[in-house]
């Protein structure tokens, strides 16, 4: 069946098959519970004040209709005046002291959970902190950010309700059942009947809905990462006017949504409906049943006790209509809290050692090292060794793994074989911390942050006095246009970026290694974008920057690396020549060949 | 609101089930109360089991016809939110793509990922809750309102005693709940921006160990939200409890003059009974009113936002796919052409003329930041020109279709955006539908074949977000194979070979000669400008030069001064 042409998510094997792994999945949601009740338990003082208060407002509710019957059944049938107001005043206390309980607890609650939020929402942005970049480099980052956005809220909007439902539901449900016991556990027991069909019906409703909801976050993460990426690319959407493409893709993706949404909110909408029936049939079946009872006299039942009886029937169900809806809630938060710990599991970057502070001299050395990606080989067999305080230049085609020497000697990935040694130590055995503490890196591409000029170029030393800062600027030759933009150095810099170009961003990024004052210094193409009289301006700067620093250079212009001490020409990821840049000219090699063509 | 709610138009025949399914339902609910009265009044005070059985059986069938409307109420209410939501995140999506770039850069990424994704869901929600109960509520508190006037309107008037009172409560707090919620949306964005820019800065946040950093920046943005959503929800939390004071009050004033009705003239208790029971089915009714009142506030700020992009006021652009059929080279000129930024003071270009002539290169120079990528931008019309015009083939570039006019356009940007898909998918964005062959020549001529080739999956080889897995110089070839595909009349190149070997840009030199189109580059290599036909040279904006290399060697001190600084110890020549 296709209700308005929507095509079922959910096959018959999905559920067998999720039957089969029934045990599984319910190890999985409980574990998924105890992380998010974890959270919330920090915070048990407060806690018991609102299950406190939930108490006190359950049991000033049910005292509230217990005093109204007193009142008519002694003041205002009997006539009788004296003492009403005191009654009614006393009424009105509780009915004060009900809204204030109330209050109170939801109150405190809404702090409750939001501080869970606050707490599950640091702890994923940290971990993510802590991931290895291998990770990010396959998940679009729209995806990754709709479990901070999407997921959470959704866990934050069942948190502010649910835990104080289930708990006065509960409380409900056994004062209820107790005084239903009271009266006759006969009819209590036919009461009862309708127990295991809840269950039933409840299991085949949530049954599917835990698989929706968690098919609709996926649904949602894999929209914002297509909006994330388009929205992020937009200049070049409109050069290739493929706004027509992206839409129908966007269409595809948000159909998905809408898809699952429908599934979804169409089968938790079943819940109230199916209680309410259930709480009927209970109902006819104690009048009749009860009726019988009475009629035939056995078994004590009166008439009496089957209408107070089915008073307390229908509140004996109400609870339980509240439970099996917030039961649907708290699947659909569960279905969110999965997506944020599944990334919490996510492997951290291990450290061997623990950080410590050893001061390293410079000396890098490269084994024998192969790294791949993949299964394909990127760099092979790499071995060189820099002193300390000698500047390195990679040279080559582009593709060649110049970039990858950079990324494997600062640890963002790990050699597959062959060893890296920093003054000797093998580079894993030294905390990460270690290495990039004394290392500053210019990236290929410059990174600016949405913030003030100052604070980006302080991101490399954030003890940096605004003086540093500006002498740093100043070496970069940033520092002349910086004061032409609206507010100098306090100048917001925007995502969009319009403010300064693509050349001004390396030199900020350039001012920012500047201020950071490292033992090692990586350049990636740090100055590709910027024009070459500028270039020669702040090639002073950098020469004098890497005196008496290990420094590692690449760059396509040639005289950008004339003060190497070193050279190390490049090929589909092998050194194919390397020595000073006097001993390569005069060898008459790729290298001599490639300044020839330079000219 | 209403801008928003008009997606829901479409729905209104589902929409009308679902609310008469509704209706329908709350009858069947309301009658219930009746049977139970029927059932304990005639059959067992009677002890008539017949009828017990008769009114027990009518009432399990009223029962069933309840669940069957309640179930299909479900399907037809979850098809119109779900569908109303849909053309609303189309709609939105839509506008974004047809704004300009300078209205387009007035929103951030962040702040257009939340209003695409997290409002529309709000108001989604809304209209779903709306469908479901939203008339319930009102329709209980009227019925019981009314029926306590036919029973005692002398009584019944206590009960609407507070109600002005909470009718002007109900509309400040709902007032305040759009002002509060509309400010956690907010802090949505701040949140969502931060973890943005964390990803995108991930190797450089590593490289200077700021992740301690960047957990405390984001704590504070958490914080925020945390504070904001709150601030917003306890002040919701207050709606209940003064909502159910209130009306337990009138409750009050019920019972007191109620009484003294009864002792003073001859008011039947029966009466008093019936209207505190219709109180006490008001008061349930309430709980379901402070929970609307926080759906509506929340739709109604989600709403705020969502029209703030739907009414964006702008010239739209158009949405045509680009019209790849015009070929062959054109004439550029520049028209005494000055530009400013959008919302900024001095101006980037100032009295910009100069002619292109068709199937010329022309190369660009000038410092960083004298204004070359901005004047590039304007040719497919990124942005238009403050004052003055330019003109292709004479004609004035806002003349022309947008999409012929970017369909004839290769464009590579200084940074080569790719996107997640296949190396095939994204040298296809520049030629929709392009066959396999037309990829390969167009990546044979941008000098990245051979890289593909070595790629084990070759063309099928996914690249990640924004190409994180391809070298600089893979990322610039495949941006030029994606313009070279469309076969362009004009080939705009922004510093786009930086990352390329000497070698490896000869080659690509070497095979755009044999492409018919006009060229404009940018570049900082003086080498690259000795193939042009003619270079322009560019500073604060300004024309300070213009000619052939050996022209401007002669003439400029400004290009001489380029050349010298690509010239080292006469290792060069």
């Amino acid at each position: 069946m296709k209700p308005f042409g929507y095509e079922p998510i959910i096959q018959k094997g999905d559920l067998s098959k999720s039957g089969r792994k029934k045990v599984q999945k319910a190890g999985n949601w409980k574990s998924v519970l105890t992380r998010i009740w974890r959270l919330i338990d920090q915070q048990r003082g407060l806690l018991i004040v609102v299950m406190a208060l939930v108490l006190t407002s359950s049991i000033l509710a049910l005292l509230g209709p217990l005093m109204i019957g007193n009142i008519i059944d002694h003041y205002i049938i009997p006539k009788n005046a004296q003492g009403l107001g005191t009654q009614i005043g006393g009424l009105l206390a509780i009915y004060a002291g009900f809204s204030i309980a109330t209050y109170l607890q939801n109150y405190w609650m809404v702090g409750i959970a939001q501080q869970t939020v606050y707490r599950m929402r640091t702890q994923l942005f940290g971990h993510l902190q802590k991931l290895p970049i291998r990770f990010f480099d396959k998940r679009q980052h729209g995806e990754l950010m709709s479990r901070l956005t999407n997921d959470i809220e959704n866990v934050s909007q069942t948190l502010n309700s649910s835990l104080i439902q289930v708990f006065s539901s509960v409380l409900t449900l056994v004062g209820t059942v107790s005084i239903m016991l009271y009266l006759s556990p006969l009819l209590t027991l036919l009461t009862m009947i309708i127990v295991p069909l809840m269950f039933f019906a409840m299991r085949w409703i949530t049954r599917r809905t835990s698989i929706l909801f968690k098919e609709q976050q996926q649904a949602i993460g894999a929209l914002n990462g297509m909006i994330e990426e388009t929205i992020s690319g937009q200049r070049v959407v409109k050069a290739f006017s493929q706004e027509q493409k992206v839409m129908e893709e966007f269409a595809e993706k948000s159909d998905r949504l809408k898809l699952a949404g429908f599934w979804a909110q169409t089968y938790s909408g079943f819940i109230p409906k199916v209680m309410n029936t259930l709480n009927n049939m209970s109902f006819a079946i104690v009048a009749g049943v009860g009726g019988l009872l009475a009629v035939t006299g056995t078994s004590g039942v009166t008439v009496g006790t089957i209408v107070i009886f089915s008073e307390y029937a229908r509140q004996f169900t109400r609870p339980l209509n509240d439970l099996a809806n917030q039961f649907n809630t708290v699947l659909s938060a569960i279905a969110g809290a999965e997506r944020v710990f599944a990334i919490m599991d996510e492997p951290v970057e291990k450290d061997e050692a623990a950080a410590n502070e050893i001061l390293l001299n410079g000396d890098v050395e490269f084994k024998d090292v192969t790294f791949g990606y993949d299964d394909e080989v990127i760099v092979e067999n790499i071995s060189f060794h820099v002193s300390p305080g000698e500047t390195a230049a990679f040279v080559g085609a582009t593709g060649a793994g110049k970039t990858t020497i950079m990324q494997l000697l600062s640890r963002f990935y790990e050699a597959d074989s062959g060893q890296i040694l920093l003054d000797g130590l093998p580079i894993d055995r030294l905390p990460r911390k270690t290495v990039r503490s004394q290392m500053a890196f210019v990236l290929q591409d410059p990174f600016l942050f949405e913030a003030t000029v100052r604070e980006n170029i302080r991101y490399g030393q954030l003890n940096a006095t605004d003086e540093e800062v500006e002498e740093a600027a100043r070496q970069a030759n940033a520092h002349t246009f910086i004061n032409k933009l609206s507010n100098g150095y306090d100048t917001v810099l925007t995502a969009g970026g319009e403010e300064i170009s693509q050349g001004q961003k390396q030199l900020l990024s350039i001012a920012r290694a500047l201020v950071a004052d490292p033992a090692l210094l990586l350049l990636d193409e740090a100055t590709s974008s910027i024009d070459t009289v500028t270039e020669l301006a702040i090639q002073e700067a950098l020469e004098r920057l890497m005196e008496g620093r290990t420094s590692f250079v690449i760059a396509h212009r040639l005289n950008t690396i004339r003060q190497a001490d070193k050279i190390y020409v490049m090929a589909e990821g092998k050194i194919i020549e390397s020595g000073s840049q006097k001993e390569l000219l005069e060898r008459q090699g790729v290298f001599y060949g490639m300044l020839q063509n330079a000219d | 609101m209403k801008t928003v709610f008009r997606y829901a138009i479409p729905y209104k025949w589902p929409m009308l089930i679902a609310i008469l399914l509704m209706l329908l339902e709350l009858s069947v609910e309301l009658i219930q109360p009746l049977l139970i009265g029927k059932i304990i009044d005639d059959g067992i005070m009677k002890e008539d089991l017949g009828t017990v059985a008769v009114w027990g059986a009518t009432m399990l069938g009223m029962a069933f016809v309840a669940l069957i409307t309640g179930v299909i109420n479900s399907y037809f209410a979850s098809h119109a939110a779900q569908s109303f939501g849909y053309d609303l995140r189309q709609a939105l999506f839509k506008r974004v793509q047809t704004l300009s770039l300078s209205a387009f850069l007035r929103f951030p990424t962040s702040s257009l990922i939340t209003r695409l994704t997290s409002d529309v869901t709000m108001a989604q929600n809304a209209l779903f809750m709306g469908l479901r109960i939203m008339a319930r509520a009102p329709l209980m508190v009227l019925g019981s309102v009314i029926m306590a006037f036919v029973v005692n309107p002398k009584l019944a008037v206590f009960l609407l005693a507070g109600a002005p009172f909470l009718a002007v409560f109900l509309v400040v707090m709902a007032r305040k709940g759009v002002q509060l919620f509309g400010i956690v949306q907010r802090g949505l964005d701040g949140v969502n921006r931060l973890v943005q820019e964390n990803l995108q800065a991930v190797r450089l946040i590593k490289a200077y160990l700021r992740g301690t950093f960047e957990t405390s920046r984001f704590s504070k943005a958490a914080e925020a939200l945390k504070k904001d959503s709150v601030h917003a929800m306890r002040l919701m939390e207050l709606i209940l409890p003064v909502l159910l004071f209130i009306m337990n009050a009138s409750f009050m004033a019920v019972l007191w003059f109620g009484a003294s009705e009864v002792r003073n003239s001859d008011m039947p208790v029966g009466d008093v009974v019936a209207i505190v029971n219709y109180a006490m089915r008001m008061t349930s009714a309430f709980s379901m009113f402070s929970f609307l009142i926080v759906i509506f506030s929340r739709a109604k700020a989600s709403s705020e936002r969502m029209e703030e992009v739907l009414s964006a006021e702008d010239e739209l652009e158009s949405l045509e796919a680009a019209d790849n059929t015009y070929h062959g080279a054109v004439d550029i000129r520049f028209d005494d052409v000055s530009f400013r930024y959008p919302g900024t003071k001095e101006k980037v270009l100032k009295h910009l003329s100069f002619e292109v002539k068709r199937g010329e290169k022309l190369v660009i120079m000038g410092a960083t930041g004298s204004g070359k990528s901005t004047l590039l931008q304007l040719i497919p019309q990124m942005f238009h020109a403050t004052e003055g015009n330019v003109l292709l083939d004479g004609r004035r570039a806002e003349d022309w279709p947008l999409d012929t006019l970017r369909g004839m356009i290769g464009y590579v940007p200084q940074q080569s955006m790719l996107f997640t898909g296949s190396i095939y998918d994204n040298i296809s964005w520049g030629k929709q539908g392009a066959s396999l062959d037309e990829i390969k020549q167009a990546a044979v001529k941008a000098q990245i074949d051979h890289s593909i080739q070595r790629f084990t999956e070759g063309y099928e080889t996914r690249v990640g977000q924004k190409g994180v897995n391809l070298s600089g110089g893979q990322k610039q070839r495949l941006s030029i194979a994606r313009a070279l595909i469309r076969k362009p009349s004009v080939l705009i190149l922004d510093d786009s070979t930086s990352a390329l070997d000497v070698k490896t840009e000869g080659a690509l030199w070497k095979a755009l000669e044999e492409e018919d189109t006009t060229m404009l580059i940018v570049t900082q290599k003086i080498q690259t400008a000795q193939i042009a036909d003619s270079i322009l040279l560019l500073s604060d904006g300004v024309i300070v030069g213009r000619g052939t290399h050996d022209e401007l060697m002669a003439t400029s001190s400004f290009y001489r001064e380029i050349a010298e600084s690509q010239q080292t110890e006469g290792v060069m020549r």
